[in-house]
């Protein structure tokens, strides 16, 4: 880490090695870390969040979205709200029992002041997108529906895009919905296959990456107990996460899914991506699945892989370094 | 020693059934009684033909030979065969002459039914196909899945890319549906995967070895080799050939060569990872019951002694 860091500045900073970044997501407590991460970090500039469900309902996304920028000083950075239903229609299904009813553990907070904007997440993404081709990174934190109708909407989005950083998917491991699926990828399982084979720049770290990051009873504690800027609020928030992670995985502690995709957008390399074409499965019991071809096969006729451009996926990470940055980050005064 | 297992290998022959054929017959650890036919590396015609072939090849007409399924287990009769990688013939296009002999009268999956309840809790079912003729004979008689000792399965991709496209291995892309059947049947299965068979490779070098053999297996064995090492050499960029069906019998030869995990395994059937195999150890707890709830496990194996395995190999087939 930088010795003496350059705080985030809300009203953006027109410095060429500013990282100009959406966040698309369903906050969600380890969402609310990753955001409060994005906003304790310099040279970065967050054009605004784009809500969706998952966590939460799309609604709820919103004023929880509008809630954390308030809470981070920065009310004036926008919120766009995304889709209430995924692609096929259908009421979304919620993740209440892992992030609480209000997705921030039940902590009752009050209402935001601040207002979402006119626009829709998808026209909020390709009007920034469009207005610096080439400089904007995404980071998506739920399901995909959002990326997937912004490149409906404009087909130059995949080109104008930098990079999509995705937080979905297992790869060659178990799913967390069911053994075959993972939550955002399982959202919206038609939207994740259009982005990943839209030919957009794309990282993805799956579960089988986040799950080897977790946060004990113990960081937690020392979370609690530092001059952390947003510690206090996190650790709050986090009781509720954590109580589901003994109940689900026998985890004293929490998965740490959304700040380790984070640490993936700004520190790339605390990772090494394999690269490989990505397709979801829309049908059938193994809805939601994420398979990658890792390239080991010359096939001898046409697959469903073949030819689309292939996306970085995330193979290893050096846990200890990035559980040491996003420890640094949060606690962070 | 222990009075050898009984043993019915059902097969698609196929250059490494061929192989795995031979070394069952030279595994005095196993008694081979009969042998099932399918489709799969060739239809299932072909393969009868190629089964009969190989067992006077092998001078052991007196087993029997029951012809299986020629259509999928939903009727489907659009099937895949792989004559990119054993030839048209199945074995190498070396134009061996027709067999005399003749399959029984009696189908595949009415001869497994038989066999198993005629010696219950003895007979392990080698499966080196797809698995329409164990689906069927599970259909035919549920008792099936009781009299049958164990069923020894290749097929499967476990949390690895498959081999007809990258979902899906090609003995189950062969007959989801019937893989499906038999993976949930709660027979006593145990099933190798390309996770384990792309472990165990026959190098040029063992090739070169078997070629300089008298052995008959050996001289035979080279030659039909040479097919299915140039469709290595294309398809996977190198110098040897997966050891899948051979593998496979030396689990059930001895099941010490492997480890293995158990849990559930459910076959997709539709969409484009038709085939997939998708393991489930039950350790996790889900929000809601999953399609994995409540259906009996199977072993699956996981690490292979390959050295040991090519060892054994070559031994038994070397003479």
């Amino acid at each position: 880490m930088d010795s003496s860091p350059v705080m985030f500045d809300c009203n953006g900073v027109s410095n060429s090695d500013v990282q100009k970044i959406i966040i698309d997501t369903d906050p969600g407590i380890d969402d609310s870390m990753a955001i409060m991460m994005a906003f304790q970090t310099p040279k970065l500039e967050i054009l605004g969040l784009t809500t969706i469900f998952g966590n939460v309902s799309t609604k709820d996304a919103t004023r929880n979205a509008l809630l954390l920028c308030e809470i981070a000083g920065c009310p004036s950075v926008p919120v766009a709200e995304g889709s209430a239903e995924p692609l096929k229609g259908g009421a979304p299904e919620i993740q209440d029992f892992i992030h609480g009813s209000d997705g921030l553990g039940n902590l009752n907070l009050p209402s935001p002041k601040s207002k979402k904007v006119e626009k829709s997440a998808a026209e909020f993404l390709v009007d920034k997108v469009s207005q610096y081709p080439g400089e904007v990174s995404i980071l998506a934190l739920g399901p995909l529906t959002n990326l997937a109708l912004a490149i409906k909407r404009d087909s130059s989005f995949v080109t104008k895009v930098k990079r999509v950083v995705i937080l979905g998917g297992a790869f060659f491991a178990l799913g967390n919905i069911n053994p075959a699926a993972e939550a955002n990828i399982y959202g919206d399982p038609e939207a994740a296959d259009i982005v990943f084979t839209s030919g957009a720049n794309i990282d993805v770290v799956g579960i089988n990456i986040t799950t080897q990051l977790k946060m004990s009873d113990e960081d937690l504690d020392e979370l609690k107990q530092s001059k952390g800027r947003h510690a206090q609020f996190l650790w709050n928030s986090s009781k509720f996460y954590r109580d589901w992670h003994v109940k689900s995985d026998s985890v004293y502690g929490i998965f740490l899914h959304d700040p380790v995709c984070f640490v993936a957008l700004i520190r790339p390399d605390l990772f090494t991506f394999k690269k490989g074409v990505v397709r979801v499965e829309t049908q059938g019991l193994c809805v939601g699945h994420t398979l990658m071809d890792q390239g080991l096969k010359s096939w001898n006729s046409e697959n469903p892989w073949t030819g689309y451009k292939p996306v970085s996926v995330a193979w290893t990470v050096n846990v200890d370094k990035v559980l040491n940055y996003i420890r640094s980050v949060l606690m962070m005064p | 020693m222990a009075e050898p297992k009984k043993i019915i290998i059902d097969t698609d022959p196929g250059i490494d059934d061929a192989m795995a054929i031979f070394l069952a017959l030279r595994s005095p650890e196993i008694k081979v009684i009969g042998l099932t036919t399918i489709f799969g590396n060739v239809y299932t015609t072909l393969a009868t033909r190629n089964a009969l072939h190989l067992l006077e090849v092998a001078g052991r007409t007196d087993i029997p030979v029951a012809e299986g399924s020629h259509v999928s287990y939903l009727k489907a009769t659009k099937l895949r065969v792989a004559d990119f990688v054993h030839g048209v013939d199945g074995l190498g296009n070396q134009n061996f002459p027709q067999p005399k002999s003749k399959p029984i009268e009696k189908l595949a999956a009415e001869y497994l039914v038989e066999q198993a309840s005629l010696y219950p809790g003895e007979i392990t079912v080698v499966a080196l196909g797809p698995l329409t003729n164990i689906a069927l004979a599970i259909k035919l008689d549920p008792t099936f899945i009781k009299n049958v000792g164990q069923i020894v399965l290749l097929g499967g991709a476990f949390a690895v890319n498959g081999n007809v496209n990258p979902a899906s291995e090609a003995n189950i892309f062969g007959d989801p549906e019937a893989a499906d059947i038999v993976f949930t049947s709660g027979a006593d299965i145990l099933a190798v995967g390309l996770n384990v068979t792309h472990q165990v490779i026959l190098t040029d070098h063992d090739r070169q070895i078997l070629a300089e053999s008298d052995g008959i297996f050996a001289k035979y064995l080279s030659k039909i080799l040479e097919f299915y090492y140039s469709y290595h050499r294309d398809a996977y960029n190198m110098k040897g050939a997966y050891l899948h069906d051979p593998t496979t019998i030396l689990a059930a030869v001895n099941p010490s060569l492997m480890t293995y995990t158990e849990g559930v395994v459910r076959v997709q059937t539709s969409g484009i990872t038709r085939g997939l195999t998708l393991f489930f150890n039950k350790q996790k707890r889900f929000n809601e019951e999953t399609e994995w709830c409540n259906k009996p496990t199977v072993k699956v194996a996981v690490t292979v002694d390959a050295t040991e395995v090519v060892k054994l190999v070559m031994e038994r087939l070397m003479y």
